[in-house]
This record gives C-alpha cells, sequence and structure tokens, in this order.
C-alpha cells in the first residue's frame, strides 16, 4: 500500500463544521487531508488550485454549502461552474482534472464528507503513476 | 446568549433543509425557493383575483348576491374563489415561513436591511388586503369585522376617528365601504408591486419562480382543498341584527379576537410595539467593523467579471481614462458590500480583494500547509 496521497480541501467556513475536527490545520480523523477555511466557496480563485498542485499537493477538494442554500447567495453555484468550466475564469488546462473534486454539503454533513474523502482517495491511487521524466 | 441561541437555530434550520432535501431533492426543495413561493401564491391571487373581479359587484345590496352567483353559476366559479382564498392562507404561511428562514439563518439585515423592511411593510400590506377581502363579501362576518375595526380605530388617539371615516367611508356603513375595501383590497394589491421591486433592490438575479415541478406541488396544495372544501360564504349581513358567530381566518383575522378580549388601544399598542420590534431587529446584533472589497487601480483592466458576480450589486463599472488600454474601472459600493468574497472568484488579475482575507494571503497559506510534513 502506497503511502496516503496528501488532498488539500479549500472550504468555505459555513458549510461542514469542521471546528472541532481540525487540528493544525489538518483534519483530526485523516492527517493527509490539510484544511483552509474561506469566507465562501465563491471566493475561490482557479489560480489556488493551480497554486496547490505547484507546491505539490496530490489532489484538491473545494467544499462549498449544499446547493441551493449559499449564505452569500451564489457562492458555491460560481464555484461549481467553474469547476465545470462554464464560468470565467476558468481553470488552467495543466491543473488535472481528475485530481479536483467539488463537494456541495450542509453543515451536519460531517459523515458524508469523510465518505467521499475515502472515496477520493481511492480514485487518487487507481490513477496511473506519473511518468517521471530523467 | 442570543447570539448563540440564533446561530444552533441557524445549524438546525439548515439540517432541517437538509433532510427535507431526502423527499423533494434539492432541485424541488421548497426551502431553496422560500422567496419564490410567497410569489407564486402571489401571482395565483392577482390571476383569481382579476377573474372575481369580472363579476364583482361592490354594493351593500348586490355584494353578497354576486358572490355567490359566482360560487354557484358560473363554471369553475368555486374553484377560483376557493383557489383565491386558499392561496391567501398559502401566502401567508409561505411568507411567515420565509421572514422566519432569512431571521433563523442570519439573511436579513447588514447589507440585506432594506430586504427586511420592506419585507415588514409587506406583511403589514397583506394583512390589511386580507382584512378588506374578507369585508368584500358581504357576510355576517364582513360585517362584524366592520363594526369591531371601526370601533377599534376609533380608540387611537387624533387619528382615530378620521381613520375610522376612511375606513367606513362616510359616517355610517353605506355602499361606499365597501367600494372604500374594494379600493384598498385592490389599490395595495398593486402597491405589493412597488413594495417588491424594493424588496429585490440590491439584489442581483433573485429567484421569483418556483421550477415547474414545484410549482404544481403548490398548485395542487391549494386545488386540492378548494375541491374538496369549497369556500361559501356564512348568511347574508342584515345591518338591522348583530351577528353572532362566524368563522374566524387565523391567519389574517387574528386581531379581531384580541379586539373583543382587551381595550382596542392595547391590541394597537401591541401592534405598535410588535412592528417596532420588527423593526429594530436587524439592528440588535453588533458585528466587527465592516472591511469591505477593495479594488486595486493598477491591476483591474476592467473585465466587468466581478460586476456580474456579485450577489448584491455592490459592484459597478465607471469608465476611466488614466489607463491607455483599459477603458473601465470596477468600483465597490461600500455599504452594500456583504463581504463574501464573490468578486475574489471572479477576478483573475489580483485587482480586487477583502482585506481581512487577501488572496495573497491564501495562496502563501496554502503552500505553507503543503510544505509541512504530511
Amino acid at each position: 500500500m502506497s503511502k496516503k496521497k496528501k488532498i488539500l480541501g479549500i472550504v468555505c467556513e459555513r458549510s461542514v463544521d469542521l471546528k472541532k475536527r481540525v487540528k493544525n490545520n489538518k483534519l483530526v480523523e485523516k492527517d493527509n487531508v490539510s484544511i483552509l477555511e474561506v469566507t465562501c466557496s465563491g471566493m475561490i480563485q482557479p489560480i489556488m488550485i493551480e497554486e496547490a498542485f505547484k507546491q505539490g499537493a496530490e489532489g484538491v477538494f473545494v467544499m462549498g454549502c449544499q446547493i441551493g442554500d449559499c449564505h452569500y447567495r451564489e457562492g458555491n453555484k460560481w464555484c461549481q461552474e467553474r469547476l465545470l468550466g462554464t464560468r470565467p475564469p476558468n481553470i488552467k488546462k495543466t491543473v488535472p482534472k481528475e485530481k479536483v473534486r467539488g463537494y456541495w454539503l450542509a453543515k451536519c454533513d460531517y459523515g458524508t464528507l469523510i465518505d467521499k474523502l475515502n472515496h477520493f482517495e481511492k480514485d487518487l491511487d487507481a490513477l496511473p503513476a506519473p511518468e517521471v521524466k530523467s | 446568549m442570543y447570539k448563540e441561541t440564533l446561530e444552533k437555530l441557524q445549524e438546525a434550520t439548515i439540517t432541517f433543509e437538509k433532510g427535507l432535501n431526502k423527499v423533494f431533492t434539492q432541485q424541488y426543495n421548497p426551502f431553496y425557493y422560500h422567496g419564490a413561493v410567497p410569489n407564486f401564491f402571489m401571482w395565483t391571487l392577482f390571476i383569481t383575483g382579476l377573474l372575481l373581479f369580472v363579476y364583482y359587484q361592490p354594493t351593500l345590496d348586490s355584494a353578497y348576491i354576486s358572490v355567490n352567483f359566482i360560487t354557484t353559476k358560473l363554471p369553475f366559479g368555486n374553484i377560483i374563489r376557493g383557489l383565491h382564498r386558499y392561496a391567501a392562507d398559502a401566502m401567508m404561511i409561505a411568507v411567515l415561513v420565509h421572514a422566519i428562514r432569512v431571521y433563523f439563518t442570519d439573511r436579513y439585515r447588514k447589507y440585506r436591511w432594506i430586504a427586511w423592511y420592506s419585507g415588514v411593510v409587506l406583511l403589514i400590506g397583506m394583512l390589511i388586503i386580507g382584512i378588506t377581502g374578507y369585508i368584500l363579501v358581504w357576510d355576517e362576518r364582513s360585517y362584524m369585522i366592520v363594526l369591531a375595526m371601526t370601533d377599534a380605530l376609533k380608540q387611537i388617539p387624533f387619528l382615530g376617528l378620521p381613520l375610522a371615516k376612511i375606513f367606513v367611508n362616510g359616517d355610517v356603513i353605506s355602499h361606499y365601504t365597501l367600494a372604500m375595501s374594494f379600493f384598498f383590497h385592490i389599490g395595495i394589491s398593486f402597491s405589493l408591486l412597488f413594495l417588491l421591486w424594493l424588496h429585490y433592490l440590491r439584489i442581483s438575479r433573485p429567484v421569483t419562480d418556483v421550477p415547474l415541478g414545484l410549482g404544481l406541488l403548490l398548485l395542487s396544495s391549494i386545488m386540492i382543498p378548494a375541491s374538496v372544501y369549497p369556500v361559501a360564504s356564512v348568511n347574508p349581513a342584515v345591518l338591522t341584527k348583530l351577528p353572532t358567530q362566524f368563522p374566524l381566518d387565523w391567519f389574517y383575522l387574528w386581531i379581531f379576537p384580541m379586539f373583543s378580549g382587551m381595550p382596542a388601544l392595547i391590541v394597537w399598542t401591541i401592534v405598535f410595539i410588535a412592528t417596532t420590534l420588527l423593526f429594530a431587529l436587524p439592528f440588535l446584533v453588533t458585528d466587527k467593523e465592516k472591511a469591505p472589497a477593495v479594488v486595486s487601480l493598477t491591476n483591474c483592466v476592467g473585465c466587468t467579471l466581478c460586476a456580474k458576480d456579485c450577489p448584491y450589486e455592490a459592484i459597478y463599472m465607471v469608465p476611466r481614462t488614466d489607463h491607455p488600454k483599459y477603458k473601465q474601472l470596477a468600483v465597490v459600493i461600500d455599504a452594500r458590500c456583504s463581504e463574501c468574497g464573490l468578486c475574489v472568484g471572479a477576478c483573475a488579475f489580483k485587482a480586487i480583494d477583502l482585506p481581512q482575507n487577501h488572496s495573497k494571503e491564501v495562496i502563501t497559506k496554502i503552500s505553507d500547509l503543503l510544505k509541512e510534513p504530511a
């Protein structure tokens, strides 16, 4: 079994309640998952996701509130559309899309988040290893 | 204490709605259209009201007869009348749910105060429309409403007598009383549209329509009671006979049991205090100082993406002449800014940022987080 993949979550502070579940910016339950909270998922710039991969993240997930319910009305919708590539600014093509996930969960959905992360890790493990250029 | 309770309520509301997704699915969850649902009922009321308007006659002699004619003689007349009545009740329920939800989820103050204030006025307007609507039928209940309301209005110091005179449209109940109620009923209904414009002001792309599936569900929620429990008038009003008993609509006529239970002046004081409290509500919680988004003059290229994405119409574009290439500049209206950062997400040029949560800081944080040994 390979080492656990390094995952970064850029997370809306109003979606899943992580206050007691994050220590040193890492999920207590999964220490390979770093968490960065922002005001709203709509604030996440594509550059931020690009930067995460540049800095060595092996998977990035973006989390916002339940679609249909954003505290700031449209943040999660815009973020989702950006991930899907239908709303500018677009994510650069160099970003490996298969390593990016968007989760839209409400405050009470911690269990679902962990399920989804487990699934994400499995998917990442199943990806072919990158070719090493010598 | 107050703040903590509100936070608990917010969490409970969101959890409850999330649970409803299992029944309705996210796409049709009425709570995600809590503003559009009252709107749906309002348009139902406008359309059914228009149909009733064609045959209704606002005079003491013929009001009751014309309403009965609509109900019994006209094809589908009883359904239209039933829809008008049940949609009114449904709209009141939907509006209360809407108001309670925005209150519980903390979406009623600061940059949204104008929506809250216009909402309170809309609610008062709805109550007046409801009460005058029950007068139009001119049965015993209507007569009692006019009598009780006139008495109650007279108790208000200074303003009371003129108000009562306007309400009755003269010194005694006459044809003009009904004409006045008719005028209030329809006139205020149309003024709702103006208030709704205020209600939507500073909200980009307000959600005013429900999806078709939900619309059909809502329609059936008033269509079924309208056909199973048809609405009927009670006995016709006779001016020489005081009515004794009649059924009440608790959504609109709740004030009348209060009038019979205590002096009218106390009831008016309670109503006044409650309204004042509603108006004061947005200012009961204090917040940190405001730090609206800031545009960088050197980085802004005038692409308008932030202005398009702003959910509160807080950003607008102005022409600029100081730059050889870029013709427009984004400007933030501080009072409207919610500090949500959606504009930051929309900007590809690092030109707009929240001072307390700068995108540069976020990017440094990302690299810091990933540098730590996993």
